[in-house]
């Protein structure tokens, strides 16, 4: 039999399951770059203290390292497969090209996790059970740790928007994957809000220690100031050199929104500047809850749309630039031995080559179409939209249904059926399965 | 549903090495999951009885929060370790893998945060035992309750993953395609040996826990016998219970006579003998790695006969050989990891036995694995960015 290696479809109404990824996703970026943040910051603390005497500073590391077990070793070590989870049902066979080409550097990710998950509780909870000297080297181990989970990850998540050169296509290597022209600068721009976070996670510990020492408290926000505003600064650089390794793709997809995005951009470092510069002039000012609110803000207007931008920008593809988001590989790799898969598609259709059509509905018979074009619209559209009406997630019946049956047929075949829009995977199909689709699409958008 | 399927659903990539590899790996680490799922569960468990009885009775107030804590750390290192498994059975099981977690999708999702929240709980429940809350027991039992519900879906997914005859029968009921990934599945018989082992590992944690603590002052000796009967109690009872189910399940898969499973067996019955002698608990430790092993192989085995069963070819999985990702993986297991790690427990070991504070004298164990580790830790992170600049020097210019 002729087949092709789809999975079955998980699909989300009206949120569409890239959603739950994005809300795993962003929790879990507050959680891990705090976490990497925190560590260096640890370091940091541990040489002052073990340098200058300063007692009091180990107990600051103690109540930071409470929250941060919570924080970024409950709800950060969590949402990590958490992401992962989710995107395997989402997009398997994404996640199956990363894993088939990364394997090894993601198995030497976990040798990092393991030492960091046992590192974190003998940071804590041997703050007093064993002499300083051997401590601080353990808080150095620890930072380093955290930064090699971030340099063993950072090439796979930039391998997921591009490979960043050629070389991969023709060696099929997972080091020429893996460090493409944007794996340094996002990893640069992804220190900086680590650290960044850091301080505003820090800030939060020592404003909550006012009341037993309010100096130590002042003293401690104003260095939370600094480092805030030392990894604001490197973000932001690193940003704009990480916008220029990025693929044609993204740019166009980037050039859409850029207004908004450089506003959004623009407001945040404004007031994220003035709430750094409080926190260094008027220390006192920084309230709990002000803390509190600001670590929110930034995870709902910060990291938020940056997470939805950089999945956008990745569009039509989800790994590689060669898987397409709606599962289909769509160009050759030929250092793996990998084939395209569109041209087959558009011969046989997805109703032959998919495993996954029931038989009573490959073929399309009068009293089938409408549920067969129902089944291969999900197939086709839902990774990228919701197929009700009043759907969250880039809604297509507003989008096609004033097209018209004849219209959206036409367009299906003529535009997204010859791979013209830039964000949009190639798919072609035979007539009769565009036929199947447009009805399905005209009878809902109605 | 035949094998032409089940083949043309492997990765275009290939695997990276040879198969074999990946299911011995996949074999070793799932058994380390397990070994901590086992004792979180069971400690945390215990501890939940022990909240009800610290009140009035001493030693169980001495336990209880260290039951806790147990419990916590091997939540973490449960997760961690979990990882590695789930990372080996995808590159040779993936379709299994991924069929399971589409079909399931909803519950992929209310997994992670019902971990989360079951987690989060766990915390409260230490906290609240600490301050002595009255309402303590009962947030342990539903956290504890949460927990084991993510053992549950762990297991729907591993059972979803190697039935893949029913497959379509699930994703489409009489042809009607569900994409609502509400599937659930659930084999009693396996799911109830998997966690009836959670009695005996505690068990067995508990005869080391006295003996670990009998070299230090602050402990009574009394207290001690207490937690090592209790424990040596706990693994006979626990083992006898576990070995009966599994013998069940044995049957069912038509495995009983498999020598993987004779060898469980034995290893079972030695064990069992070790527990109840209680000599060395360590010793006893080691032979519960080879359980825990022996368990891991079977679930394997299993898996291999289902999937090979209907066609699979595993060994036959096309491989495109990666040969710096694997040496990078090697070295830093080996090297790094060992180190690293050594540190850490020979710490923990140390601070553990010393009452006070532990001083890591220049030349000692813990000083040199500490400087060690730190020299390796640099290094690494040279070679990284030295490769990287490597690679992208010789792709860009
Ligand atoms: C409290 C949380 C968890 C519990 C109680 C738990 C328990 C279990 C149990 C009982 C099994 C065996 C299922 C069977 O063979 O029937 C299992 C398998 C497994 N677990 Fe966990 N687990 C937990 C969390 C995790 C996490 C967070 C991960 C990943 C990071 C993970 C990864 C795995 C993997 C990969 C398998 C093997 C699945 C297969 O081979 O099909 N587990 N777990």
């Amino acid at each position: 039999m002729d087949l092709l290696g789809f999975y079955p479809l998980f699909y989300v109404p009206h949120f569409g399951s890239a959603w739950l990824m994005g809300l795993t996703g962003a929790i879990h970026i507050m959680a891990s770059h705090t976490s990497v943040g925190a560590a260096l910051l640890f370091a940091f603390l541990a040489y002052k203290a073990q340098k200058e005497n300063r007692t009091d500073l180990y107990d600051y590391m103690k109540r930071y390292g409470m929250f941060l077990l919570i924080f970024s070793y409950v709800i950060g070590s969590i949402t990590g497969p958490g992401i992962w989870y989710t995107a395997t049902a989402a997009s398997p066979r994404g996640i199956s090209a990363l894993i088939h080409n990364f394997v090894w550097v993601w198995a030497t990710e976990w040798v990092f996790f393991v030492y960091e998950v046992l590192g974190v509780f003998a940071l804590i909870y041997f703050i007093d059970k064993i002499d300083r000297k051997t401590h601080l080297k353990l808080t150095y181990t620890f930072a380093i740790a955290s930064v090699g989970t971030l340099a063993l990850i950072i090439g796979i998540i930039s391998f997921m928007m591009w490979p960043g050169t050629e070389a991969y296509y023709t060696t099929g290597s997972a080091s020429d994957a893996f460090f493409g022209i944007n794996t340094f600068p996002h990893m640069f721009l992804r220190i900086g809000f680590m650290i960044m976070m850091s301080g505003i996670i820090g800030m939060i510990i020592s404003s909550a220690m006012r009341k037993e020492n309010k100096e130590l408290s002042e003293e401690l926000t104003q260095k939370m100031g600094w480092v805030s505003l030392l990894g604001g600064f490197v973000t932001v650089f690193f940003f704009m050199w990480y916008v220029n390794t990025l693929p044609l793709n993204a740019h166009t997809l980037l050039g859409m929104q850029k207004d908004a995005i450089v506003m959004n951009r623009i407001i945040l470092a404004i007031l994220f500047s003035i709430y750094f510069s409080i926190a260094i002039i008027k220390p006192q000012w920084v309230t709990r809850t002000l803390a509190i609110t600001m670590m929110l803000v930034i995870g709902i207007v910060g990291v938020w749309p940056g997470e939805k931008l950089r999945e956008t920008m990745r569009k039509p593809w989800v790994a590689g630039q060669y898987v397409y988001s709606d599962q289909i590989i769509g160009r050759d790799v030929p250092g793996k031995g990998i084939k395209e898969e569109t041209s087959r598609l558009a011969e046989k259709g997805l109703l032959k080559l998919d495993p996954w059509i029931p038989d009573r509905l490959r073929t399309i018979t009068p009293e089938n179409k409408l549920e067969v074009g129902k089944l291969l619209t999900r197939i086709a559209c839902s990774n990228c939209h919701s197929l009700e009406k009043d759907g969250l997630y880039r809604p297509l019946m507003p989008l096609a249904g004033p097209m018209g049956e004849e219209g959206i047929k036409d367009y299906m075949k003529n535009v997204i059926g010859t791979g013209s829009i830039p964000y949009m995977p190639k798919i072609s199909l035979p007539d009769e399965e565009y036929d199947a689709m447009a009805a399905y699409i005209a009878s809902q958008a109605k | 549903m035949d094998a032409t399927f089940i083949n043309a659903m492997k990765d275009a990539a290939g695997v990276p090495f040879y198969p074999v590899v990946f299911q011995g790996l996949y074999v070793l680490t799932w058994a380390l999951h397990a070994a901590f799922v086992l004792l979180a569960l069971g400690s945390m468990g215990l501890s939940i009885y022990g909240s009800t009885r610290q009140k009035s009775d001493p030693y169980w107030k001495i336990l209880t929060p260290h039951l806790i804590m147990t419990g916590k750390i091997s939540i973490s290192v449960l997760i961690v370790l979990g990882v590695a498994p789930l990372l080996f059975t995808q590159v040779i099981y993936d379709s299994g893998w991924y069929v399971a977690n589409t079909l399931s999708g909803a519950w992929v999702f209310i997994f992670i945060y019902a971990l989360i929240i079951g987690y989060t709980m766990y915390y409260w429940y230490q906290y609240a035992n600490k301050k002595g809350s009255s309402s303590n027991t009962l947030i342990g039992i539903v956290s504890f309750a949460i927990l084991v519900f993510c053992g549950v879906l762990m297991h729907n997914f591993a059972v979803e993953a190697i039935s893949p005859t029913q497959w379509m029968d699930w994703y489409a009921p009489n042809g009607v395609v569900d994409n609502s990934g509400w599937n659930i599945h659930i084999d009693l018989i396996r799911l109830g040996f998997m966690v009836s082992l959670m009695i005996p590992v505690t068990g067995i944690f508990m005869q080391n826990y006295s003996r670990f603590l009998s070299t230090r002052q602050d402990f009574e000796p009394k207290y001690l016998e207490f937690v090592k009967n209790l424990g040596t109690k706990m693994a006979v009872i626990g083992l006898i219970i576990s070995a009966a189910l599994f013998a069940v399940w044995m049957l069912k898969e038509n495995l009983l006579l498999h020598p993987l499973s004779l060898a469980t067996v034995a290893s079972v019955v030695i064990l069992l003998m070790l527990a109840i002698s209680n000599k060395n608990s360590y010793l006893t430790t080691g032979v519960l790695v080879i359980v825990a092993l022996l368990i891991s192989g079977v679930r394997e085995l299993i898996r291999y006969n289902i999937m090979s069963g209907i066609g699979y070819d595993l060994y036959g999985y096309h491989m495109n050989l990666e040969w710096e990702t694997i040496a990078m993986f090697l070295l830093t297991f080996v090297v790094l990891g060992f180190t690293g790690i050594a540190f850490i427990l020979t710490m923990a070991w140390k601070v553990g036995k010393t009452e006070g504070v532990y001083t890591a004298t220049e030349g000692s164990a813990v000083s040199r694995l500490a400087n060690t580790s730190l020299a390796i830790f640099v290094l690494w992170i040279v070679v990284y960015f030295g490769w990287g600049m490597v690679a992208l020097f010789k792709n860009t210019l």
